[in-house]
């Protein structure tokens, strides 16, 4: 696979799996920069797509914009630099208090539409203007949960192009919950920021030429900018150096018994997307806790949170969900019974391409048996997969090829680790 | 490798719903072998011990037929001019072989169903499921192989959860045997996972559900004593007197043409041309259900085309088995198991009568005490999604009903009324619609879902 000759490695420090922030300096007034780019990506199937996004100030491109991650109710800046060829913005859904300020403004004012000479909206909000030109927007950040930033500007073909990135809002003083409620803690926290591309509206943008929306079919459909088995790769990957966010969900799973020992993952998913994304982890029941930044409770308080093994996610919102996973045999307490058995070899069909994650044993962290020859075995430890992807299947392809697309895996290590090389999760 | 049949209907353990009658299909008792010791179950050395299946699936091809007339914006997709007279359409898809001889399981080949059967189990028992793949008998030279994904089985091993490259799936003349504990009731799908975007489309996908243990113990509400409930909800308010799986799906018609005529599809271009309830499109929706068995669901026939006998299904319909018509008597509680395993979010409604949603993806809307269930017109389900509604059938209107034929008329239908639709089809409506009838008392007991 070619890489783009556009490389900067992203200098921020974070473990390879989980969800990496962009932190800023000063947590009690974050301050961001913001550069509006251009740049490549790169798919499984070979192909290297034209986006635009947002890459913080001095980087490389990147894709998804960065990922911001402040306090709720702090005041955070926003500056944004834009080398497009043309205007751009950012617009903060969910945020309050939301100002803009050109350069050479005297003072912030409200954050309110652009409008022509006959009143028309040609911006959701103010913009940056072409080449070089700049803009800052503050906000206060509003209730924990999971956001989307995006361009308001020239909005369906931007958005479509790639300007887009997640805001992820902390409730002050417990960074490891959700949301407000003690229930909603969580071990480990994943972003799976959904969209997709048709790479035929991207040429004609890259070459400034028409093109017409309504024929529009999308062909590659992304999690973190990254379609499967990109997805799988860890964070800051040297080989997808425009896509540094890993869509790997890796979890431990709790022993057998009704007490878990671990605190759930923490899910985000972000829709960026022009349509609703119907995402199924298999292997799990996820609960979602909070939707679009708001604590699921009913009118008077309790707790409405739900579980679903399918999460719909519409375009533009967002759905925070726990997931735990548990244990229930093993081959000495609670065996598979004896008559079921794992074919010989020869009777089943391993991959069915030259890789396989399977261990070749029913139980987690038992130990491995053979694959074939000429079948690559990713399974470490005998650690179990479950692969989570896109239920609109077409979706979870790569341009028609199966087992691709809005897809990835979560990896779930035996309770004890004892086989497993220890990791930077529970 | 060799396998004990299983006679139909000798099991009496009683895995059964609601007495004699049988379920959607026995998932049925396991006998374990008797001094039997516990082996070493690794093993790769030999062959499958012969544990007796529960549940018997055989995955092929075959020819359905959707209704409609000849439309020129599909042709030559559709209808398939290589079809068997009657048919129009070619699928993948499962067939229930439970208790049949190895050779009656052969001549299933090339006689797929859609949707796939519904099936049943029951809570905390033990369930083996054997898939064998008998090839594609259009397509000699795919060397497709099949699995089964139980799609929503929480915390499931992934040897039995069917993605085949993080387990294993099942070459052609091969089978073999999942294994399942289900401890959560609610209303699931499954299909095949082995090149799910072309498999699914192409109808190897149905429902399934989990009854609660709370079965058997009765609950008073208001008038109405229950002993079948969707969840346990403790306080009998999933109770129900009937229950229907309505499976939702989408045929691309295109699609299905390129795969009996040697061509490649590229699924992004996926464009659904009919739309499906329990396989079939409206019209067909309300035409009755084939033949049923205890051990083999309902019954498409014989393999040299002849329909069951009794049947009064049209032999156009012998591969599409499972009627999407909703009866009941006026009051009756009725719960409607509503899955979607298509590519497209379906949201479900029924004039004038109002509906409860009461679990979403197999999980009851209840945290502790405190019932979200959700009161409403309009239900939607999103592409592997399932919902379990419960309403309850209005008084009877009087004389012979408002069809005139004995039974008043409600429509259940999706309310994208593109989907009401056949392919263009001027005779409107068909696409994703039913019909509830509710009888003046006139109706049996049900002796099985969807009777």
């Amino acid at each position: 696979m070619l890489a783009p000759s556009r490389i900067a490695s992203a200098a921020v420090p974070s473990d390879s799996t989980g969800m990496m922030c962009e932190t800023p300096l000063d947590a009690t007034a974050p301050v961001f920069n913001l550069d509006a780019t251009t740049g490549y990506i790169t798919t499984p199937d070979g192909n290297s797509i034209y986006m635009w996004g947002y890459t913080a100030s001095g980087r490389g491109f990147q894709m998804p914009g960065p990922t911001l991650c402040v306090d709720s109710g702090r005041t955070v800046t926003v500056k944004l630099h834009n080398t497009l060829r043309e205007a751009t913005s950012i617009v903060f859904p969910g945020q309050s208090d939301v100002t803009q300020q050109a350069t050479g403004a005297p003072a912030a004012e409200p954050a309110q539409p652009e409008l022509d000479a006959n009143g028309n909206v040609v911006s959701l909000v103010k913009s940056a203007p072409a080449k070089g030109g700049d803009i800052t927007y503050t906000f206060t950040a509003g209730s924990p949960g999971t956001y989307l930033y995006s361009s308001g500007t020239d909005v369906t073909k931007q958005r479509e192009m790639g300007l887009y990135g997640a805001l992820v809002v902390r409730p002050a003083g417990a960074p490891k919950q959700a949301n407000n409620d003690v229930s909603s803690t969580f071990s480990k926290e994943f972003l799976l920021l959904v969209s997709q591309v048709d790479p035929d509206w991207h040429a004609a943008v890259e070459r400034n030429r028409a093109f017409d929306v309504t024929h529009s079919t999308a062909r590659y459909f992304l999690i973190n900018g990254r379609s499967m088995p990109d997805t799988l790769a860890p964070n800051n990957a040297a080989w997808l150096p425009s896509q540094p966010y890993t869509g790997l969900i890796h979890i431990t799973a709790d022993p057998q018994g009704n007490t878990p020992i671990h605190k759930p993952a923490l899910i985000r998913y972000a829709n960026a997307g022009p349509t609703n994304y119907p995402f199924h982890p298999h292997g799990s029941s996820q609960t979602v806790v909070t939707r679009d930044g708001a604590a699921l409770h009913d009118a008077t308080g309790n707790d409405a949170s739900y579980g679903k093994f399918l999460l719909d996610v519409g375009p533009g919102q967002t759905v925070d969900a726990l997931e735990n996973w548990k244990m229930e045999y093993d081959p000495t307490n609670n065996k598979i019974p004896s008559d079921i058995q794992l074919p010989q070899l020869q009777d089943q069909i391993v991959g069915p391409g030259t890789e396989t994650w399977f261990s070749e044993n029913p139980y987690l962290g038992g130990p491995k048996g053979d694959v074939p020859t000429g079948i690559t075995q990713n399974n470490e430890c005998g650690e179990y997969y479950h692969v989570a992807h896109s239920h609109a299947l077409y979706q979870a392809t790569n341009y028609g090829a199966s087992f691709g697309g809005m897809m990835t895996l979560i990896r779930i290590d035996p309770p004890n680790l004892y086989n497993c090389a220890a990791g930077d999760y529970q | 490798m060799s396998e004990q049949t299983r006679k139909p209907g000798v099991s009496r353990r009683g895995f059964l719903l609601g007495g004699a009658g049988a379920a959607t299909i026995v998932a049925g008792a396991y006998r374990p072998h008797s001094g039997a010791s516990a082996l070493p179950e690794l093993s790769d050395a030999g062959l499958a011990a012969a544990g007796v299946p529960d549940v018997a699936l055989a995955a092929t091809d075959g020819w359905v037929a959707m209704p409609g007339a000849n439309q020129p914006a599909l042709s030559p997709f559709w209808p398939d001019s290589m079809a068997p007279p009657g048919k129009n359409l070619y699928v993948f898809g499962f067939r229930n072989v439970t208790g049949l001889t190895d050779a009656q399981v052969a001549q299933q080949r090339g006689l797929a169903q859609i949707s796939a059967p519904q099936l049943s189990f029951k809570q905390d028992q033990d369930y083996r499921v054997k898939l064998s793949n008998l090839g594609l008998s259009v397509r000699p030279d795919l060397v497709d192989g099949h699995t089964i994904h139980w799609h929503g089985f929480v915390n499931a091993i992934p040897l039995f959860d069917g993605v085949p490259e993080l387990s294993i799936s099942v070459p052609i003349g091969r089978s073999f045997t999942y294994f399942y504990r289900p401890h959560d009731p609610g209303t699931y799908m499954y299909h095949c996972h082995f090149e799910d975007v072309e498999h699914v489309q192409m109808g190897m996908t149905g429902l399934l559900f989990v009854s609660p243990k709370q079965n058997g113990t009765s609950f008073t509400v208001g008038s109405k004593t229950f002993t079948k409930f969707a969840y346990n909800d403790g306080d009998g308010s999933t109770g129900y007197d009937r229950e229907f799986g309505l499976f939702l799906s989408e045929i691309f018609a295109e699609g299905h043409y390129r795969d009996a005529h040697i061509q490649t599809t590229d699924w992004t271009d996926f464009k659904a041309s009919f739309w499906c309830i329990n396989g079939r499109s409206y019209p067909d929706t309300v035409k009755p259900n084939a033949p049923y068995s205890t051990t083999l669901g309902y019954q498409t026939g014989l393999a040299d085309g002849t329909p069951p006998a009794g049947s009064t299904l049209p032999g156009s319909l012998q591969y599409q088995p499972q009627s999407a018509l909703v009866t009941c008597n006026a009051g009756d509680r009725v719960l409607l198991r509503l899955a979607n395993l298509g590519y497209q979010n379906h949201a479900m409604t029924m004039d004038n009568v109002p509906m409860r949603i009461v679990g979403k993806d197999a999980l009851l809307l209840k945290n502790g005490t405190i019932a979200h269930y959700i009161d409403t017109n309009s239900v939607e389900v999103g592409p592997g999604e399932s919902r379990d509604v419960l309403f309850t059938a209005p008084g009877f209107s009087g004389g012979t009903g408002t069809s005139g034929n004995g039974y008043d008329t409600y429509l259940l239908y999706d309310r994208n009324l593109a989907y009401a639709d056949n392919a263009g089809d001027p005779a409107s409506p068909g696409g994703m619609l039913t019909e509830v009838r509710v009888y003046n008392g006139t109706l049996p007991a049900q002796s099985q879902p969807n009777a």
